[in-house]
């Protein structure tokens, strides 16, 4: 087991080392490179274009960009730099670290090439809105999905059965996209009934996350909620819809996996009450390849509501990715995809691990 | 009630099949041998959903291939407008799923025009990434050692990616807007899956002892694994291939909907939706209707198709 443990864990090393090679590589496929957005405006001359790159370090060779940014490379020699930089206070002792401070390494990001911000400052900003929207969307469809699921196999063949099959074929068959275009025409364009898209109202409530949206929000909670719950219903719908089949179907077959063990029989032969058989027998068993699912779904609460963020303006994560992609805002996106990549690799790394430890029918070597 | 036997045609009891025989000593039973395919295919006609979903998704190649041709309107004509109009125009006979907004052009064109590429690089991408899936898994799964993990870990990496968002931006960088570019983007990003259940496959079908027989025989690796193993792992790639179709089908019709994706110049489901999102306050809902049902009515037709497959492709699966 410890064997296994390990063993997983320095998979992920070569894994996540690779993952940082494909996000770098995005900057040397851009045409023209971060200078591009330059590359129309008649007022800037080649000096200038020229200062830039040498301003980014753009000017130097591909394996000491690639080293620098990762933080390998700075101002301590090579590798060294990779360690902790800085300084602790240890029992009042203050101990200088050998590491740098630059780089992906020690959480430097970068600034954004449109505005000048740290990235982990504007990722800091996205992240909340998107953990709210993903987060409620989630809870939605996971309790969802669980109650029909069970109720499902437990009447299986029935008409529920047969119209909860049915509605997932074309729930997963909807593109996220063009659902979300339908509900906003549909509640926004024709009844105009609920906001088209965004988080807040925007003449009434300052922007959210800033100082002055807090200040509002201690004046008016009740308000402030209300309005963020209106904001929210259309992309919450839509992503429950269209994630609703996956986890629904994986836990009616799970439960039909449980109800047809031996054990099942033997309770219903003893004569335990059905009730008994199903809430105490089944579904404890069913559970675990569902909460193995339910941990593979964690990176879901960062990625998966980027095509809805983006339909409905939601100044989340993915709608942000979706601007600087406009813009070439390379440091945002590698940012922004490193996040992303860094959270699915602890994911599936934490699922596989608790996998090995709750299920003792698994073994590893 | 008794297993019927299939005789030149005629159905039988075992019972009858006996008398027969008694009746006639000098009667030969010639029974009806059918290929692996042949089989597949009478699984798969019986399999009711299957063929709805197949009647879809060929009926919906048909349109993208005579449509055109049929259509009054040519995707390349702005029409002329006698009047300047904002709003689009709601359905009527003549325009049976409406106008659009600004430049009034009919709906049923767009979509018919659209079809075209959004099956052509939904096929091609999913094929392109089946054959890559196919290579890639092949080769780690009947050589295991270093070469498999080094091919699996690429495969972690891209597993672990945002691959939507990895597409999107190469895309934007490097497609230009042509359809056969955003089709290779979409095939390169698109095969980790089926390599994966490729080289399971390879794992177990490598043991097998005609494998043994080939390779004692003096058969090189690469024939071994192309005429030998593959054909026998073919039919979940196929289920896998037509389901990646239905994806693909989506993903292109975002970027392109983005304007990250293939050009407007060249319609595909996603792009001619592309400006519909700031005619939606004036209620023109027919523009983001008809492309979008399309491409859920073609992607459902897949869906059911590659779950009838999977049930006619299995030989396990009862008759």
């Amino acid at each position: 087991m410890i064997k296994y443990a390990v063993r997983r864990t320095l998979q992920a090393i070569p894994v996540l080392i690779g993952i940082s090679i494909v996000i770098y590589s995005i900057l040397l496929i851009a045409p023209g490179g971060p200078e591009a957005r330059f590359a129309q405006n008649p007022r800037i001359t080649a000096a200038q274009i020229a200062a830039f790159r040498h301003r980014w370090g753009l000017d130097q060779p591909v394996p000491v960009q690639y080293c620098k940014w990762l933080g390998a490379c700075g101002d301590k020699p090579f590798l060294i730099n990779a360690l902790p930089g800085g300084s602790i206070v240890l029992a009042g002792y203050r101990i200088e670290l050998p590491g740098g401070d630059n780089g992906v390494l020690h959480g430097d990001f970068g600034f954004s090439s449109v505005d000048g911000r740290p990235v982990a400052a504007v990722i800091g900003d996205r992240l909340p809105p998107t953990l709210i929207l993903a987060g409620t969307a989630w809870l939605i469809w996971v309790l969802l999905a669980f109650i029909s699921g069970v109720y499902a196999a437990v009447r299986r063949y029935s008409l529920f059965d047969s119209a909860l099959t049915v509605f997932n074929y074309v729930g997963f068959s909807f593109p996220t996209f063009w659902l979300g275009i339908m509900l906003i025409t549909v509640f926004a364009g024709t009844l105009k009934i609920l906001p088209a898209g965004g988080m807040w109202t925007v003449r009434t409530i300052p922007p959210f996350g800033t100082p002055e949206y807090w200040a509002f929000f201690g004046a008016h909670p009740l308000m402030t909620l209300g309005d963020l719950g209106i904001h929210l219903i259309l992309p919450v719908f839509t992503l429950v819809v269209v994630n609703i089949a996956y986890d629904s179907r994986f836990v009616r077959s799970s439960m039909i996996d449980a109800l047809n063990q031996d054990y099942i029989r033997t309770a219903r032969a003893k004569g335990v009450p059905e009730r008994d058989v199903i809430f105490r027998h089944a579904l404890r068993n069913a559970l675990l390849p569902v909460l193995t699912n339910l941990g593979l779904e964690i990176p879901f609460l960062f990625t998966g509501a980027f095509v809805t963020e983006t339909i409905f303006s939601w100044p989340g994560m993915g709608f942000q990715f979706i601007q600087s992609t406009a813009n070439y805002d390379y440091p945002v996106l590698m940012g922004l995809l490193s996040v992303t990549a860094l959270v699915t690799v602890f994911a599936n790394l934490a699922a596989d691990l608790a996998y090995a430890v709750v299920d003792p029918r698994v073994r590893y070597d | 009630m008794a297993e019927e036997l299939d005789v030149n045609g005629t159905k039988l009891t075992p019972a009858e099949l006996e008398a027969l025989e008694l009746e006639h000593p000098d009667f030969e039973v010639q029974l009806e041998s059918l290929g692996q395919w042949q089989l597949a295919w009478r699984r798969f006609k019986r399999h009711r959903m299957a063929l709805v979903g197949a009647t879809l998704f060929f009926g919906m190649c048909l349109v993208a291939i005579v449509g055109p041709f049929l259509l009054p309107y040519n995707f390349y004509t702005i029409p002329a407008v006698d009047k300047v109009v904002y709003a689009g125009r709601p359905p009527t006979l003549a325009h049976p799923f409406g106008e659009t907004g600004s430049l009034q052009r009919d709906v049923l064109t767009l979509v018919v025009n659209g079809a075209r590429l959004s099956l052509l690089i939904g096929v091609g991408a999913s094929l392109f990434g089946a054959v890559i899936g196919a290579v890639v898994g092949g080769v780690a799964g009947f050589f295991g050692g270093w070469i498999d993990n080094v091919l699996m870990r690429i495969v972690d990496v891209m597993l672990s990616l945002p691959l939507l968002f990895v597409i999107l931006v190469v895309s934007k960088f490097l497609g230009s807007g042509s359809w056969y570019l955003i089709m290779f983007i979409f095939a390169l990003f698109g095969w980790q899956g089926i390599s994966r259940l490729v080289r399971s496959l390879f794992l177990s079908l490598r043991e097998e002892d005609y494998v043994d027989a080939a390779r004692a025989a003096g058969v090189d690796d690469l024939r071994i694994i192309f005429r030998h193993i593959l054909p026998n792992a073919m039919s979940p790639i196929i289920v896998a291939a037509t389901l990646g179709v239905a994806s693909v089908i989506i993903s292109e019709a975002f970027v392109s909907f983005l304007g990250f994706g293939v050009d407007v110049t060249q319609p595909t489901w996603g792009n001619i939706l592309s400006n519909s999102l700031s005619f939606i306050p004036l209620g023109n809902w027919w523009w983001p209707l008809f492309p979008g049902l399309a491409i859920v009515v073609t992607v459902l037709g897949i869906n059911f198709m590659g779950d009838g497959l999977r049930d006619a492709l299995d030989p396990r699966a009862k008759e």
